[in-house]
């Protein structure tokens, strides 16, 4: 059993990415096949405004152009951002507070706080990247959320030690009575799967994950990996799972055209 | 409780062999997250299954995407 102290690392989602954006004015298309539209008259077509030679924004989100003035402007519209990411760490961190019952209100307003520092730092160093495909407000609140998410998940778990077993066998399961299933011969093959058919990389992230419950940031923070990977890790472990137990008998074969 | 040495909780069991394909990151998760939850509050019954998946597999994305709808529907 490894057992893991508090390191701090950046998320993938803090630091700037390159763009792929079509330069030329018309319409190109964005990565997921959606339309970017980077033409005042298309824009205007669809009640949008175009603020920048590829920023489209709804009908009253034009002060985003404003982002980078250096004057008042900029100012002003730098407060309107902030306050809607504010809106959105504060509301995430009441919906979490269950996870930090200590915290004070005061305690859960500096965690938003900072969650909103940490998340306007975040959409300003991403701007280029908004294509228009939501409005404006609802991608800035995404940040916002992830960011205050974050820090609740981070805050619960400061003075946690994070184990990574290395058997299902030493691991406190103490769930309700009637939660488990009677020495099943699917949970016998289970039981092998994870201790013969996992690597011994996959069986640490899918233990700490799933039966020790650790928030997959968290780990992600004290592994000095990503959310990214543990959660490709964990995608492997099941799978692997899965095809041993089918092998084995224990699973149905999935419908045939599904996807691994 | 753990009596036989090889009773698991039923829970466990659904999560240990939850089936996530179609396979999203988390990255791709966020990078589509916005465009999701307001195409959910358009229509809650919205279906788009590779994030369906990874919300049902993910706690802390589905985590997010509970609340960005929740800011949505004027509830935040
Ligand atoms: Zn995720």
């Amino acid at each position: 059993m490894q057992t893991l102290h508090r390191v701090r690392a950046d998320h993938p989602h803090s630091t700037p990415r390159l763009r792929l954006v079509d330069e030329k004015r018309g319409v190109a298309t964005g990565p997921c096949g959606n339309m970017l539209i980077v033409s005042d008259d298309l824009a205007q077509g669809i009640g949008s405004s175009v603020v920048s030679d590829s920023v489209v924004v709804a009908a009253g989100e034009e002060w985003v152009a404003d982002l980078n003035d250096p004057g008042p402007a900029g100012h002003e519209a730098q407060a309107k951002l902030h306050h809607l990411i504010l809106r959105a760490t504060r509301h995430q961190v009441w919906r979490l507070r269950d996870q930090v019952v200590a915290a004070s209100a005061g305690e859960l307003e500096d965690l938003a706080q900072q969650a909103a520092s940490d998340a306007m730092v975040a959409v300003l160093g991403k701007l280029e990247t908004f294509e228009g495909r939501s409005k404006f407000s609802t991608w800035v609140f995404k940040f916002g959320v992830f960011h205050a998410g974050v820090a609740v998940r981070r805050q619960a778990w400061r003075y946690r030690e994070v184990t990574l077993p290395d058997t299902l066998d030493p691991v406190d399961l103490g769930a309700a009575p009637e939660a488990h299933a009677q020495g099943s011969d699917l949970a016998r093959a289970v039981r092998r799967a994870i201790a013969e058919d996992l690597t011994p990389h996959q069986r640490k992230i899918a233990l700490a994950l799933l039966v020790e419950e650790v928030p997959i940031d968290v780990l992600a923070e004290r592994l000095d990996t990503n959310r990214n990977a543990l959660y490709k890790t964990l995608h492997d472990a099941r799978r692997r799972l899965r095809e041993s137990l089918m092998a084995s008998g224990h699973l149905d074969q999935p419908a045939q055209g599904s996807a691994s | 409780m753990n009596t036989n040495g090889h009773d698991l909780p039923q829970t466990l069991l659904d999560k240990l062999l939850l089936d996530t394909s179609p396979y999203l990151s988390c990255d791709e998760c966020f990078e589509r997250l916005d465009r999701y939850a307001e195409r959910v509050v358009a229509d809650p019954q919205h279906a788009d299954l590779p994030m369906q998946v990874h919300l049902n597999a993910c706690g802390a994305c589905a985590e997010e995407a509970e609340t960005l709808i929740d800011l949505l529907s004027g509830r935040g």
